[in-house]
């Protein structure tokens, strides 16, 4: 792939090495913890159910509601919004960085993406440079250097950063003042992310910084630390918080298992003698429990999954409560 | 002219109740508070210690208090959501006044002042002192009880002053002076621990009381058994020894059965009755012929659970009798009190350790607001204000000459009559929303919108104060320094947390200015509340309440000081008898003889269900307070009509069908709930909620002869099926129904 | 970051029989800071039509939990003090797998997070060493958090329990439930 997506490595930025192979190494890290996530059952349950639901008989309207769900939940992760207001401002605004960012720098870094000055502008000093994007080597855009859309493109990473570093800010600004948090929080769970973000963000400002306005005094410095951040980051993905990127779509697959669940009909309580989730949930729930070593099968031969939470609580009270009046005495 | 001076529906969109949540993530700045403040919930009388967090000048949360020795941290969920009562968007935060066709307008203090005070001096110049009253409430401290006193009687110069707890536990006060001479539970609720019996007569401890519970739980934990007499199967009730389902208003004939029984088999303490008691022959010859068969026709518990609570109650070695508004709130709520006097005192089972008897006063501060002049006959030290040695004494800590002062005047819901007969023009109230409280409340709408003049202080516009042409905002609980009297009879230290808001002040501040104003200021010259309680502790010196050796200080370090206290060495008495030199005149406590009456509304063909009311956990009394808090009005949203499934099933009623309930006075649409755990013959609405939701359009104004209290807890009606299934509690928004 | 101050003498007991419905608890629950207003504890009606006992649950802490079992996102987590946490804000995908299947009927799904919420013994509290909010208001003391020996002390007559039988499946718990003397699980059927 990157071998051909950079035109038999013609387009490739040997610079970007290191980075390329981080990133390969997080592919392959991804894939591996993809691989033992989906093996778990009920993992592996909702990713089958996830991919028939999509290519069945109702795939227009599940694609559809797929999209909106993506656009919704995966781009601007409206579902936060509830959570709290700087919550999602600060999601939104970190999670948009870096998918920006991703956007940019992977397809760069596997030569997907190269820039080069268009000849023919360049041989006369006295005409306007025109710079070309190319994507797997084919040609899609031109602009003049130095026009806002160069300057916006050149700078992309830069506005990413911004974004990413204010979302961290917000971010930590919680996990400093809300006891909630602080009771909760981890370091290598909570803060490390954070503050690896913002150090790619921040040295990556650095690069800009330093050859704009330090005549790259620094540079040594900024590369390398962004470097490793970049790499660590990358590395980590599979192992640390940042799977979550990864795991997030599977949110749109149980959206899909819900729906179809609702349409196939619902499951009653025999307590509450009302619906309380699909069937279709609870049956595969006694098919997944069962095979992670958990068999709820009661004594009648019907399972205590039959039951709602509800139903649940009240069973065990009046389990308890049998025992008690068996005791004859309720106290003491 | 104390007509809604435009709907109802428009005074609520300005006034509320509107429902307060805390923020998502609760308020900012919880976690590190200006201040913490160690005080108490201002709900019921229990007063459990709490602390709440103060930032900015508001209340923003609470933290338990797990050093106060009643509570130890434990709350009930009006406790824990208290504190959302501060930083309410309904606080009233200027003075007001009523414009016709416009609503309430603020006007300036200098001018809600002078016009109050015009309008008092016009109305009593016109129709004589008399004919302004005051009427006031005991969730407020002693020191503010006491200065409602001695202002209605000093400033006002009237005789007619009284106060919501008549509507609470005067039957109980009544039987208590009768009995022992003095007013207040006999013990505190440490003798719960190791009670052998403990007796729980009409008293709803776990919705009402809820950290009660645990005193008692504790005492079963050690062996007690538990009785519970109710016409429901309360929470307390589920897991008892024994329920005596009882019929409502056949409360005296119970007891009077169980002493008879009791005798029979001669379950008595003897020493006692002939040394320490008078009396007791006359009452064991009212009870001759209450036999257990005619105790289970009248009551309708069956005769074998009689049978089984007189064994246990008359063996026992200790035991502990509480009662509360399940057996006061009668025509003869006094009877029944000391009916169940007379079973404690038949086996001297007072005065010792873990042998105990209480009312459980329900008010915050329905103990220390009863004692210090309160009601229209009493003076400070719970003395009698037809007493001319008490009259002399008191007008002396006064400064007045005993001539100036008035004589006893009429009841609370007397004086509503009164108004309606023209003696009444004019009147100012304090923490008191009768429009909710008192029965047959359209009555006494009417008897509102013939006042000539109705002032009131309130924090919260609640119903009654629609009616007032002005308003003066006053203070909540946490907003006032001063003391409360417990349940227990124990004196507590409320602390000022916050200033009030906006251009609000203290109640006291407002009531000193009026009596100022009135001309009486040289009488009311106080610079903070303690000063008022030093006042207070010298009225009280001598008297049956005796707080002379209670001092702000002292409550502070020992967290609560039970009265009487005579002096300022002396500890406080948390058990109280325990020298058998009772309070009364000849220093014996008094059987007293209670021959069996019917309630005051019995059922007939016309009217043949029993309906009782009560109340439910997350609210509080007329709902002023709880019913602006949004999770505690989403606890229990609207009243039920509490209906057994036969008795449903005679009626065709189902679960959430609409039920129009009619009795002599009014009629009043409400759900069903249909649960077995009722009395067949009887049904049960709560009774927190305004309007065409409040169960007091159909409760009678009849009344104790002694304690003038209303039978809130029994009256005849009928039942009509509408058909039709009640709207979701959401859209039937009774909080602020009207 | 947090230094930690977990009592690891204190266990959490609970007795529904005398739970008195008050939910004094699910008030508090949403004071304790870990979950905004959103109250985890449940306290419901047994049978409302024929008898006013209600019932109590807090989270129970399995040893094995099945919460975290079924849970497709891995968002469910037991620390080192045997406390199972609320799902992990970034993984929990929603799917309600541990709401249905936690046999105790603990887990919430709070349908406008798209995401599932649970009792974490009050970890803002517990892990400073103070009581959980529910077992501190508990005007009944039907959850009581303290040491067994004071447990001991108080009642008796009863037993923590914590070995609970659902049908073949045995499951057990850091949460106790009081049963009478004797007793050595609560089976469920």
């Amino acid at each position: 792939m990157v071998f051909y997506g950079s035109r038999k490595l013609q387009n490739f930025d040997a610079a970007l090495i290191a980075y390329l192979f981080g990133t390969v190494f997080a592919l392959f890290g991804i894939i591996y913890r993809y691989c033992v996530w989906l093996q778990r059952p009920p993992t592996w349950m909702y990713f089958k159910r996830g991919w028939q639901l999509l290519f069945s008989k109702s795939f227009l309207e599940y694609a559809g509601l797929s999209v909106q769900k993506l656009v919704r939940n995966i781009a601007f992760q409206r579902f936060i919004y509830p959570r709290g207001k700087t919550r999602w401002w600060g999601h939104f605004l970190l999670a948009t960085g870096c998918l920006m960012a991703f956007s940019v720098t992977i397809p760069l870094t596997l030569g997907w993406i190269h820039f080069t000055m268009n000849p023919a502008t360049s041989i006369n000093p006295a005409d306007t440079n025109y710079y070309e994007a190319h994507l797997f080597g084919f040609k899609v855009m031109e602009f003049k250097l130095g026009s806002w859309i160069a300057f916006f493109i050149f700078h992309i990473l830069n506005w990413c950063s911004w974004l990413v570093i204010i979302g961290c800010l917000l971010f930590m600004r919680r996990r400093l003042t809300h006891a909630g948090q602080i009771a909760t929080q981890t370091f290598e769970g909570d803060w490390l992310p954070l503050i690896l973000l913002i150090g790619i963000s921040v040295t990556g400002l650095g690069l800009t910084y330093d050859y704009e306005f330090l005549k790259g005094m620094t540079y040594e410095f900024m590369a390398v630390t962004h470097a490793v951040t970049v790499i660590l980051f990358l590395i980590w993905i599979p192992f640390g918080k940042f799977f979550h990127i990864i795991q997030r779509p599977a949110q749109i697959g149980a959206h899909l298992y819900k729906k179809e669940g609702e349409k196939r009909g619902m499951a009653i309580c025999p307590h509450t003698h009302k619906p309380f989730t699909t069937q279709m949930h609870v049956d595969d729930l006694k098919t997944v429990t069962k095979e992670l070593g958990f068999d709820f099968t009661l004594e009648d031969g019907s399972s205590h999954l039959d039951l709602s939470p509800e139903g649940k609580r009240s069973a065990l009270a009046k389990a308890h409560l049998k025992a008690r009046e068996a005791s004859g005495k309720f106290f003491g | 002219m104390a007509r809604l001076p435009v709907t109802a529906e428009k005074i609520i969109e300005q006034f509320g109740p509107h429902l307060n949540f805390a923020p998502q993530e609760g308020y900012i700045g919880r976690d590190e508070p200006d201040k913490v403040v160690e005080t108490h919930c201002c709900f019921c009388g229990m007063q459990c210690g709490i602390k709440l967090l103060v930032k900015n000048n508001k209340v923003v949360g609470f933290d338990p208090w797990m050093e106060f020795p009643f509570n130890e941290g434990r709350l009930c969920p009006k406790g824990v959501q208290r504190y959302l009562q501060n930083n309410h968007p309904d606080r009233l935060l200027e003075p007001l006044q009523r414009v016709e066709d416009v609503g309430f307008k603020p006007l300036g203090w200098e001018e809600a002042m002078s016009k109050t005070v015009a309008e008092i001096k016009r109305i009593q110049q016109t129709y004589g002192n008399d004919a302004f009253a005051m009427l006031s409430g005991v969730s407020i401290t002693n020191e503010k009880s006491y200065l409602v006193g001695k202002f209605a009687r000093v400033a006002l110069k009237t005789r007619n002053l009284d106060y919501n707890g008549r509507l609470c536990m005067v039957s109980a006060g009544a039987g208590n002076k009768k009995a022992f001479g003095l007013d207040r539970g006999s013990n505190n609720y440490e003798d719960l621990k190791k009670a052998e019996v403990i007796m729980v007569c009409g008293a709803n401890v776990s919705e009402t009381f809820p950290t009660l519970t645990y005193w008692i739980w504790q005492a079963r934990d050690n062996g007690a058994k538990l009785i519970v007499v109710d016409p429901r199967v309360i929470p307390l009730a589920r897991t008892a020894d024994l329920h005596l389902d009882i019929r409502p208003g056949t409360d005296s004939a119970l007891y009077g059965a169980m002493l008879r029984y009791m005798a029979e088999r001669d379950m008595l303490d003897h020493d006692f009755i002939n040394n320490h008691t008078t009396g007791f022959q006359q009452t064991l010859d009212a009870v001759k012929d209450y036999s257990l068969e005619w105790a289970e026709q009248v009551t309708g518990i069956a005769k074998e659970k009689i049978a089984t609570a007189a064994e246990w109650w008359g063996k026992a070695a200790t035991s502990f009798l509480l009662h509360a508004r399940g057996i006061e709130h009668h025509s003869k709520g006094v009877d029944n009190v000391l009916g169940c006097i007379n079973l404690v005192l038949a086996t001297g089972r007072i005065g010792k350790p873990y042998c105990g008897y209480a009312t459980i006063t329900g008010q915050g501060n329905g103990q220390g607001g009863r004692e210090h002049g309160h009601k229209c006959d009493q003076l400070p030290g719970n003395r009698d204000i037809n007493n001319p040695e008490h009259r002399k004494y008191i007008a002396g800590v006064w400064g007045i000459d005993e001539t100036e002062m008035p004589g006893a005047g009429y009841t609370a819901y007397e004086l509503i009559e009164a108004i309606h007969r023209g003696e009444v023009k004019g009147l100012i109230s304090l923490c008191f929303n009768p429009l909710v409280s008192l029965p047959n409340n359209n009555y006494v709408r009417e008897a509102f919108e013939k006042l000539e003049f109705y002032a009131t202080i309130d924090f919260f516009l609640n119903e009654t104060a629609r009616h007032a042409n002005i308003i003066f905002p006053g203070s909540l609980h946490e907003e006032e320094e001063g003391t409360v009297t417990t349940a227990e009879g124990r004196v507590t230290r409320i602390r000022q947390a916050v200033t009030p808001p906006g251009q609000a002040r203290t109640d006291t501040a407002i009531i000193l200015e009026l009596a100022e104003r009135l001309g009486a200021g040289n009488k009311f010259s106080y610079n903070s509340s303690e000063d008022i309680f030093n006042e207070l502790r010298v009225a009280s010196k001598g008297g049956t309440a005796d707080y002379y050796g209670i001092t702000y200080e002292k409550i502070e370090k020992n967290m609560g000081v039970f009265w009487p206290c005579p002096s300022i060495d002396h500890p406080g008495t948390p058990r109280l008898w325990e020298d058998r030199k009772f309070a009364t005149a000849d220093g014996k406590a008094h059987f007293n003889p209670v021959p069996y009456k019917d309630p005051g509304e019995v059922t007939d063909d016309e009217y043949p269900v029993v309906l009782t009311t009560g109340r439910v956990v997350s609210q509080y009394l007329s709902g002023t307070q709880t019913r602006r808090i949004g999770k505690l009005v989403n606890q229990y949203p609207e009243p039920l009509l509490e209906i057994h499934p036969e008795l449903a099933a005679k009626y065709g009623i189902s679960q959430r069908e609409l039920v129009k309930v009619i009795t002599r006075r009014g009629e009043a649409e409400f759900p069903a709930n249909i649960v077995e755990t009722i009395r067949k013959d009887t049904v049960f609405i709560p009774y927190h909620w305004p309007g065409r939701k409040s169960a007091n359009q159909l409760t009678p104004g009849t009344l104790d002869p002694i304690s003038k209290i209303p039978e809130f807890k029994v009256c005849a009606c009928q039942l009509v099926p509408l058909r039709k299934e009640a709207q979701s509690p959401q859209e039937a928004h009774a909080y602020d129904s009207v | 970051m947090t230094t930690s101050y977990y009592k690891t003498d204190m266990e959490f007991f609970v007795d529904m029989q005398r739970c008195i419905g008050c939910k004094a608890c699910e008030a508090a629950c949403a004071e304790c800071e870990t979950n905004g207003q959103q109250s985890m504890i449940h306290v419901n009606y047994v049978e409302r039509a024929v008898t006013i006992q209600t019932t109590v649950q807090v989270c129970m802490h399995c040893e094995d939990p099945v919460c975290a079992n079924v849970c497709p996102a891995d968002a469910i987590s037991k620390d080192e003090f045997g406390v199972v946490h609320t799902a992990n804000t970034a993984r929990c995908i929603g799917c309600s797998n541990c709401v249905m299947a936690c046999p105790f009927g603990v887990p919430i799904k709070e349908e406008k997070y798209d995401m599932m919420m649970k009792c974490n013994m009050c970890y803002d509290r517990t892990s400073a060493g103070k009581k959980p909010m529910c077992a501190t208001v508990c005007p009944s003391q039907a959850l009581y958090y303290g040491t067994r020996e004071e447990m001991r002390r108080m009642r008796p007559n009863s037993v923590p329990v914590n070995t609970f039988q659902f049908g073949k499946l045995e499951v057990k718990t850091k949460v106790n439930i009081m049963m009478p003397a004797g007793s050595t699980m609560l089976k469920i059927d």
